[in-house]
């Protein structure tokens, strides 16, 4: 349904697939609030809003970590890790993905025609993260950044760090708005 | 009448978000400039939500480049100036042909002098950039043994959002 002449080369802009890490932290919410503003404001401004073309693609994608068999240290009596404790863990995480994926779903409803899917990976966020940008062929990586200093990036481990060398796709890191003074 | 055209100009400009797009003259970073380019400022995006472009290019002073301790150093100097600056002013060149190609005419170009790294950071900081664009393993020929650290060094320190555009890997 051709409206303008607008040449095919830019049909490609338009379905621009973007890969949003969210998790619980509050930067990844800015990160996602900001991708929303700025890659898909040509949505909310201008255009014809009754065009029934999708904007592109937004995948919310949250690494959740993957359970570790870990080792419980007896507490006055001998306390075994039951399978009934691993699964209320499991659970528990569930949830929490569950929660963190609800509420940037939240954050994408309140802006204007953004079709956002959801995925959650499980594994260590960093190599998770980049596969599922390669497996879906993402034309951008949007990660949040909690502004670390150089020392504890390197203790901590930075996920935005790792994704900025790794991907295969442009990465765009955004940065926690700095507080007005 | 026209006055009052120019100042809804100026008002707009005002208003408009800085983008800035370091570049240098490896091919990584014209890539990353295309890329921005087709996706930020093709036509069918550009009336609404659109950017001031500002394409940066840093010059490394002469004296970065050759250690001033060597002999016949000072005789050097002149040349390795000129041809830095000559190499700068063919990245302006091409950059304003990529622009032109897509048709985007409202671009500021500027070429600093000092280190990569901080150049950006600091053109940020002027035009109080939204974003800074940079390609990977965007250092020229000379720099090339610190691969990448540039925008790593912006990544982390600039005071922006940071979009690291990279050369899709070929799949084997």
């Amino acid at each position: 349904m051709e409206e303008t002449n607008e040449p095919v080369a830019t049909e490609g802009r338009e379905k621009m697939t973007v890969l949003v890490a969210v998790d619980e932290s509050e930067g990844s919410l800015y990160a996602l609030s900001w991708a929303l503003d700025n890659l898909f404001a040509a949505a909310a401004v201008g255009g014809a809003p009754n065009k029934p073309q999708p904007l592109g693609r937004l995948v919310l994608v949250h690494a959740q970590q993957p359970l570790q068999q870990f080792i419980m240290h007896p507490i006055g009596p001998a306390v075994y890790a039951t399978s009934s404790v691993i699964d209320s863990v499991k659970k528990a995480q569930e949830q929490n993905s569950r929660d963190v994926i609800e509420r940037a779903k939240g954050i994408c409803r309140r802006r204007l025609q953004v079709e956002a899917e959801a995925v959650v990976v499980i594994g260590d966020p960093k190599e998770t993260i980049c596969q599922a940008a390669e497996q879906m062929q993402t034309d951008l990586l949007v990660v949040g950044s909690r502004g670390l200093s150089k020392i504890r990036r390197a203790i901590l481990g930075s996920v935005s760090d790792y994704c900025a060398h790794h991907a295969n796709c442009p990465v765009l890191i955004v940065k926690p708005p700095k507080t007005s003074h | 009448m026209a006055a009052k055209a120019e100042d809804a100009s100026t008002a707009e400009a005002v208003g408009k978000a800085v983008m800035v797009v370091g570049i240098d003259d490896s091919e990584h970073s014209f890539y990353a400039l295309q890329w921005t380019l087709l996706h930020f400022f093709s036509p069918a995006v550009r009336p609404s939500g659109s950017y001031k472009l500002v394409i940066v290019t840093a010059k490394p002073t002469p004296t970065s480049v050759i250690s001033v301790a060597s002999p016949g150093a000072t005789d050097v100097l002149p040349f390795v100036e000129s041809d830095l600056r000559k190499i700068s002013s063919q990245v302006i060149e091409k950059a304003k042909d990529i622009c032109a190609a897509h048709s985007v005419l409202d671009v500021e170009y500027e070429v600093v002098e000092g280190d990569a790294r901080n150049v950006l950071c600091e053109v940020v900081d002027k035009h109080h950039a939204e974003m800074l664009v940079v390609g990977s393993h965007g250092y020229g020929a000379i720099k090339r043994a610190v691969l990448g650290s540039v925008s790593d060094y912006c990544a982390h320190h600039a005071h922006c959002t940071v979009m690291i555009v990279k050369k899709p890997k070929p799949k084997h």
